[in-house]
């Protein structure tokens, strides 16, 4: 049993050395390679597809564009970070091999979902994303925590899947095509009445796995995963999918204002209160967790912008984001890995310990806090000029001022409270340095961010690639405003708020923490909650209704449910003319079997022992028999006789068995009209529905077919075994499976069933 | 309950001895002439059930599933087994899965429909004679 308190992600004691999993690095490592080469020497779309069921036409399609190539960079180059970064995080822990496994499924399904061309291949794609971020945030399964952060993970992102699933076959039925370039080509189904509720579906899908309000509370959540999956699904990768998916939806809705204006106010809100949520948290991870939501927020936000300034800002800021915030979760882990916390009270000054592990965090800080000269800083510019190119709403504006300031408070926490800051009353326990598989990733990636900014023409290709994916877009460096005066001013003012913001930290906390938690029955996690409750106490109040535990009233319950569909089915939708019921039957064989089969019928309403009406049954059956033999049907007879008579003799040897001496007590109080109705219900509604398919005309080329060639095709007279064992034989074959395989799930259960009474009677 | 309330008449259980072969013998009869005459797999595997039902009741569960060839699960496996390979001769002749083969046999007309049937026969018998003995064992439990 492992305690109850302990956090699922907790990491002791820590292991030196690296696992060889690591190797599975040279799997993103060599896309990273290709993605390379196609950005920066073949230069050019590459497309291809093959038919994969080409009956419901679905191809398996795919296209590699500038968009999908940038989103290919971030998976491949920062997953050959990650997987380095594992190795080291992982070595010595059980079960690291599943967690090697699933990243490199997940790997996989990332690289499929961008490059997909098709809708449907997209939408496979997508939902393993989903179920390896299910597996990997549960990773830690003993723990009921990471269980139920996966479960809620799952929850959300699957069903926005699913939303994503209704709007994709939408788009399809109205456009006719299922093909995204094709879509994108093609836009006159945007005009379409129906085009809004596509859209709305897909953007659901979207809004989900990009944790855009109101589904914003499960990535904190989802940082119950180990580190290394935060990094690359959490922040690097897979919650980019939404941003991906709208960019990709947007050149052909980017001119609807419905469209455009709803993602920046959704965005922004988001952006600004996921920042106002950080500043409550004391963990390490779920204080970046929230900036990453807000970065997220940003994404969308500029998507909605119009003009040609957003996409390049869009394509800048995914990449800035991923090279800083994949190193800042690598020197959580490494935190957490080498001091056993990562509640900010309880760690501080540990620079001269962990002097690698500060470098890169003060680099990635930078970046983030939008320091001159690192990628951030660029990207932030390019923000900015994109929003000036636009009308934006005032409170859209002021509202990126405060993330922008936030950002470099929280930028301060990561590199600086946790490294650089002394306080005496913390008392720190025994530390050490990562080993070199943890030490170096967050380096690099933090160095790349700054070597970017400072050569911002090494990267251009790929982001105006991916740019002009979007929409003819102005190039990089074209948008990038010169350094002067004014922006050092912008660039000191929020430095100034955020290093203000910095040093009130606790004192905003303790204020924002005492805000939320009057808040917190109104948040969209008590809600949450709230779902996961009812839908149990739903299912058992539904479940205590029509199960009430006898089996004679499910049975009636059930018996009133059929007959009523069934009256339903054939007054509404075929009336039967009475006219046309046969009264009579032909001949005199038929006649007496009728005549017998009824009076059995009104016999069996009198007794009340259970074995008599059983008997009585039994004679009815035996009188249809009868009716089917002089029906010219005697194979029909022959088959209900012999049922007939094995399940009279088991179930009366049965009711003799169970209920001697007191069937007549268990009888008396029960009600008889509702069941005499239900009866009476059955009865008439079976036999309107004989009526109404008999009064149809019927089509006698299949019986004339087979009555024709039975003898010469099959040699055989006997024209329903013929049917049975030639023309039809692969349906009595499932028949008989379906014999063999009831057996099989009965026979044990009869068994232990026989063994029980047996071991409890002592007889026999 | 003890074992002697459930003993059944000695008049029953004798006629069940003589009755049980000639039911059996009459199923296989069933099957045979079904491709021509009324009768055929499924009716000859019914009747062998109640030959099965029959030995239940009077001589008890155990008795009636010791009675089953191979035992009740692996007869009714047999049977869908047979059945599937009748369809497969057809794959050499190049015709589709499941279309039959005639021949003669000693002056005997031969196919794979009588094969094919044959499972069908045996599936029944087990699946449904296992699940008519068994059920017809089944006692209430002891508090």
């Amino acid at each position: 049993m492992t305690p109850a308190t302990a956090r699922p992600d907790a990491h002791a004691p820590p292991a030196h050395g690296t696992s060889r999993w690591a190797w599975a690095a040279v799997v993103p490592l060599a896309l990273f390679a290709a993605v390379l080469w196609q950005a920066y020497a073949y230069r050019g779309d590459w497309a291809f597809s093959w038919a994969w069921a080409p009956e419901i036409g679905v191809e398996a399609a795919f296209n590699v564009d500038g968009l999908a190539l940038l989103m290919l960079a971030l998976i491949g180059g920062i997953g050959s970070f990650v997987f380095v970064y594992a190795g080291g995080y992982m070595a010595g822990m059980a079960q690291r091999g599943r967690l090697f496994a699933t990243l490199l499924v997940f790997m996989a399904a990332m690289a499929g979902t961008v490059t997909a061309d098709h809708l449907i291949l997209m939408l496979v794609f997508w939902e393993a994303t989903s179920l390896a971020s299910f597996l990997l945030v549960g990773f830690k399964h003993e723990y009921e925590s990471a269980r139920k952060s996966a479960q809620q993970a799952l929850v959300v992102t699957a069903g926005g899947g699913l939303c994503l699933l209704a709007g994709a076959l939408l788009l399809g039925q109205i456009a006719g095509t299922y093909s995204i370039s094709a879509l994108l080509a093609d836009t006159r189904w945007v005009s379409d009445p129906l085009a809004p509720t596509a859209m709305l579906l897909v953007a659901l899908g979207a809004l989900t796995k990009s944790a855009q309000l109101p589904f914003h509370f499960w990535l904190p959540n989802a940082m119950a995963a180990p580190t290394p999956v935060s990094a690359y699904l959490h922040s690097a990768t897979m919650v980019k999918l939404g941003v991906y998916l709208l960019a990709r939806f947007d050149p052909a809705l980017g001119d609807r204002e419905w469209w455009s204006q709803s993602l920046v106010a959704l965005g922004a809100l988001t952006a600004f209160w996921s920042m106002l949520l950080a500043l409550r948290e004391r963990d390490l991870k779920r204080i970046l967790a929230w900036s990453t939501v807000s970065a997220l927020g940003t994404l969308v936000m500029l998507i909605g912008l119009p003009g040609a300034a957003p996409p390049g800002a869009v394509a800048a800021f995914l990449l800035a984001h991923a090279l800083y915030k994949a190193p800042l979760f690598f020197v959580a882990g490494n935190v957490d890995h080498c001091t056993g916390t990562r509640n900010i009270d309880r760690i501080c000054g540990l620079a001269p310990h962990m002097p690698w592990t500060a470098a890169a965090a003060l680099l990635a800080a930078a970046s983030m806090a939008g320091m001159p000269f690192s990628l951030g800083f660029a990207a932030k510019e390019l923000i900015k000029a994109a929003k000036a190119d636009s009308e934006v709403w005032a409170w859209v504006g002021y509202s990126s001022i405060g993330v922008s300031v936030i950002a470099v408070a929280v930028a301060g926490v990561a590199a600086f409270r946790v490294f650089w800051h002394q306080r005496s009353a913390v008392t720190l326990p025994e530390i050490h340095e990562a080993g070199w598989a943890m030490r170096w990733p967050p380096l690099l990636v933090a160095a790349l961010g700054i070597a970017l900014g400072l050569f911002p023409g090494l990267a251009a290709p790929m982001l105006d690639g991916a740019a002009d994916a979007m929409r003819a877009a102005t190039a990089i460096d074209e948008a990038m405003p010169p350094l002067d005066a004014s922006m050092a001013g912008t660039v000191a003012l929020t430095l100034a708020s955020g290093v203000l913001l910095y040093l009130l930290w606790d004192r905003v906390h303790d204020a924002m923490d005492r805000v939320l938690r009057a808040l917190e029955p109104l948040s969209m996690l008590a809600w949450y909650g709230r779902l996961m409750a009812g839908i149990p106490a739903l299912a058992a109040a539904v479940t205590r209704r029509v199960q009430p535990g006898r089996l004679d009233l499910t049975l009636l319950l059930c018996a009133a449910v059929a007959a009523a569909v069934l009256l339903g089915a054939v007054l509404l939708v075929a009336p039967v003319p009475l006219s046309t019921l046969p009264l009579l039957p032909e001949g005199l064989g038929m006649t007496v079997a009728s005549a017998l089969l009824l009076a059995v019928s009104v016999l069996a309403l009198l007794p009340r022992s259970p074995l008599l009406l059983l008997l009585l049954s039994g004679f009815a059956g035996l009188a249809s028999a009868a009716f089917f033999l002089f029906a010219a049907a005697p194979d029909v007879a022959l088959t209900q006789f012999t049922v007939e008579v094995a399940f009279i003799v088991v179930a009366s040897v049965l009711i003799i068995r169970f209920t001697r001496g007191r069937a007549a007590r268990a009888e008396r109080g029960e009600r008889r009209l509702p069941r005499a109705i239900v009866a009476l219900a059955s009865g008439i509604a079976v036999a309107l529905l004989l009526a109404a398919t008999t009064a149809l005309p019927q089509d006698d080329a299949q019986a004339a077919y087979f009555g024709r060639t039975s003898v010469p095709e099959a040699n055989g007279l006997n024209v329903v075994n013929v049917i049975l064992v030639d023309f039809r034989a692969v349906d009595t074959l499932g028949e008989i499976a379906v014999v063999a395989a009831a057996a099989l799930a009965l026979m044990p259960l009869l068994l232990r069933l026989l063994r029980r009474t047996r071991g409890a009677g002592g007889g026999a | 309950m003890s074992a002697s309330v459930r003993r059944a008449p000695v008049l029953l259980e004798e006629a069940a001895r003589l009755l049980v072969p000639v039911i059996l013998i009459a199923s296989v009869w069933l099957l045979l002439r079904g491709h021509n005459a009324p009768g055929g797999g499924f009716i000859g595997g019914m009747v062998a059930v109640s030959a099965t039902a029959l030995v239940g009741v009077t001589r008890g569960a155990d008795a009636a599933l010791r009675g089953l060839p191979l035992g009740a699960l692996r007869l009714s496996c047999l049977g869908v087994l047979v059945a599937l390979a009748a369809g497969l001769p057809a794959l050499f002749t190049g015709a589709p899965y499941m279309t039959h083969l005639w021949g003669e046999l000693f002056g005997v007309k031969v196919s794979t429909v009588l094969v094919f049937d044959l499972g069908v026969y045996l599936a029944v018998w087990g699946g449904l004679g296992g699940l008519c003995a068994a059920a017809l064992g089944l006692e209430e439990d002891a508090p």
